[in-house]
């Protein structure tokens, strides 16, 4: 098993190595932040801005194979991602963005799963009943709205429970109010900052689940084994969730890990429409300043998060599914 | 007689009833997606939806570049069916222009996605070994890739990708990311079908890879491949509108529908045609493909149990 893993991880990393070899060679021609620097008052002369990005790392004199190798030193030497134009470094300010952005898809994460799987399985047992057309609708309505019109359109619904009300119950944006005092009323403004987010993201985030659940389970309602166990006396409800149940989430199980990755690109909507300053709102930012590392880096983490995800995936399958063995 | 009927047999029967007509596969698929009434419903509104991007210009006398300096931001009037923007420019042109936008990058990214990853997916399955080892290492490495951050530096930069217009590039990065999830799927897919005995059976009668391909490869993967198209489409088109929301993706002087909705978003309150309209457009045009999806599953299903009046033909005779 653990050579396995070891064999898995070698390959991740050399996919993650090309990845964002070619991530930095698209966003160092394609980004050039000597064009920013000319609107700048009073406007500095090119040799002033070329001294300047020299200075950080960010000489735009070299080609980008020359940029490439010393970055890449940087990194191999140094463990140093590199600056911002604006001087910045970008390992100094990575770890506090992954932690907002954690802390802002932990809870909807679980939520999702729980009410997702718990939704598919309660369809399943009802197939084409009533409760069954409803749910079933909803999750296939979420799948033609885009995210980011979907949380749109819960702000505008907090912002009108907040008019209606005629007091601010829900802070549509933003992660903390600045100067507040510690302690009850801390917390109370945490919840009432991580409520809207997190209930957009998890109202429109278990469709998938709940699809998959349903599907694997009815594939599964009908087996033999169901049968068998109903023959031996068992009422519907008890073979479904004795029998079926456990065989039908092998597959959901396996998704879940995939669902991180997903999460990831999902967060960068959430965090844009309610402006958390997370990884995916640093990373826009960073490249609408023309900002070659932070790009580089934000797309060398969303590939390391792809590679846990899937390497957690083949771990869940060997898990829960007792026919797989892993050689 | 007992009541065991036999399926094949009562087929049989109907088929010597209509002298033995034998029905064109197009014409099969063609009569099962015309039963199922959500589908057809859904083409139309696709295909109203495409007429009015291309002639919808004619409906009103304003075109996306004049302003009405008499109507700034106002709702919508006998003058301006659809209102004005805050600039004064006729929204109806606007919608015009972005449906056009929308369902051109839908049509061409779900379509070329398709092809891609047909053939990729074909060749892996049918080469094997190292090309097959090779070809699914590139392809999980760009999986991995977050697609938002490349369609972000391609879009934002300001290097030598600027002289396409962002419509087109847009079109070539979402055609990057969007073919291999389905590769993968044709990949194991003919990769069973290779070992099946009519394959092995046609192999070893001769019949040329070409045709073996042809004949019994496409027409299975066939029905993945049209669902792949639509679902495409709409992919492509939500993925659109969402990048072109949060500002990367299409940029302006191009106009598509998730520009428009995401311009609109600061005035909700006080312009609310504004945002409105363009979303309703996009609804029709998303909700009309996954309206279509579920007939055209139907109809290229090889296994399908749409059978139409074959079945009241069986069922008359079961009661008899």
């Amino acid at each position: 098993m653990l050579k396995y893993l070891m064999k898995r991880s070698g390959i991740y990393l050399i996919m993650i190595f090309l990845t964002t070899s070619a991530g930095y060679f698209l966003a160092v021609s394609s980004l050039k932040p000597a064009v920013l620097e000319q609107e700048k008052i009073p406007r500095p002369t090119p040799e002033q801005v070329a001294a300047s990005f020299r200075g950080l790392g960010l000489d735009p004199d070299l080609n980008p194979w020359e940029r490439y190798i010393q970055w890449l030193g940087g990194i191999i030497t140094r463990w140093d991602w590199g600056r911002s134009p604006n001087g910045a470094f970008v390992n100094a300010e990575f770890a506090d963005r992954v932690l907002v952005s954690t802390r802002l898809f932990i809870a909807s994460i679980i939520l999702t799963l729980i009410i997702g799987v718990a939704l598919g399985v309660y369809s399943a047992a009802r197939q084409y009943k009533f409760q069954d057309r409803v749910i079933t609708s909803y999750s296939y309505l979420v799948h033609i709205l885009p995210a980011p019109i979907a949380y749109f359109l819960v702000q505008l619904g907090a912002i009108g429970i907040n008019e209606a009300v005629g007091e601010r119950i829900f802070f549509v944006t933003g992660i903390s109010t600045p100067g507040i005092d510690p302690g009850w009323p801390a917390f109370v403004d945490m919840v009432a900052h991580y409520a809207v987010p997190t209930f957009a993201m998890t109202i429109f985030g278990w469709a998938g689940y709940q699809i998959a659940q349903r599907q694997y389970l009815l594939d599964n309602v009908n087996a033999d084994f169901v049968r068998t166990a109903r023959a031996k006396g068992l009422t519907r409800n008890q073979a479904i969730r004795k029998h079926a149940l456990r065989v039908s989430f092998i597959p959901v199980a396996q998704s879940i890990a995939f669902t991180i990755p997903a999460i990831f690109t999902g967060g960068f909507f959430a965090e844009a429409i309610f402006a958390w300053p997370g990884i995916g709102l640093w990373s826009i930012q960073a490249i609408s300043l023309q900002d070659v590392n932070v790009a580089t880096a934000t797309l060398a983490y969303g590939s390391v998060i792809f590679a846990i995800g899937a390497i957690l995936a083949d771990f869940a399958t060997t898990l829960v599914d007792p026919r797989v063995r892993v050689q | 007689m007992t009541n065991i009927i036999d399926p094949i047999a009562e087929i049989d029967e109907a088929r010597v009833a209509d002298q033995d007509v034998v029905i064109g596969k197009s014409r099969i698929i063609f009569r099962r997606f015309m039963r199922n009434r959500t589908a057809v419903a859904g083409l139309f509104i696709f295909l109203a939806l495409f007429l009015f991007s291309i002639f919808g210009g004619f409906l009103t006398s304003w075109d996306k570049d004049t302003i009405d300096p008499l109507n700034i931001g106002m709702p919508p009037s006998p003058d301006h069916l659809l209102g004005t923007t805050q600039a004064g420019i006729d929204l109806m042109a606007l919608i015009v222009d972005g449906t056009r936008t929308s369902i051109l990058i839908g049509l061409i990214v779900g379509g070329v996605s398709v092809l891609i990853s047909a053939v990729y997916g074909c060749t892996m399955a049918f080469f094997g070994g190292k090309v097959d080892a090779t070809m699914l290492f590139i392809l999980e490495a760009l999986i991995m890739m977050p697609a938002i951050l490349v369609v972000a530096v391609a879009t934002s930069g300001s290097g030598g990708l600027k002289d396409l217009p962002s419509w087109l590039l847009l079109i070539v990065v979402l055609l990057f990311f969007s073919w291999m999830g389905t590769a993968r799927l044709v990949r194991s897919l003919s990769m069973s079908l290779m070992q099946r005995d009519y394959v092995k059976a046609a192999k070893y009668m001769g019949v040329p890879s070409r045709r073996i391909v042809w004949r019994h490869l496409v027409p299975n993967i066939g029905s993945l491949l049209v669902l792949d198209f639509t679902r495409g489409i709409t992919g492509a088109i939500l993925a659109e509108v969402a990048f072109s929301f949060i500002g990367i993706g299409i940029k302006l002087p191009d106009i598509s529908l998730g520009v428009l909705i995401g311009q609109a978003t600061g005035q909700v309150s006080s312009f609310p045609w504004m945002f409105w309209v363009p979303l309703t457009v996009m609804f029709l045009l998303t909700g009309s493909l996954a309206m279509m999806n579920d007939g055209l599953r139907d109809a290229f299903d090889p296994s399908s149990s749409s059978i139409g009046r074959a079945k009241t033909k069986i069922a008359k005779k079961t009661n008899k």
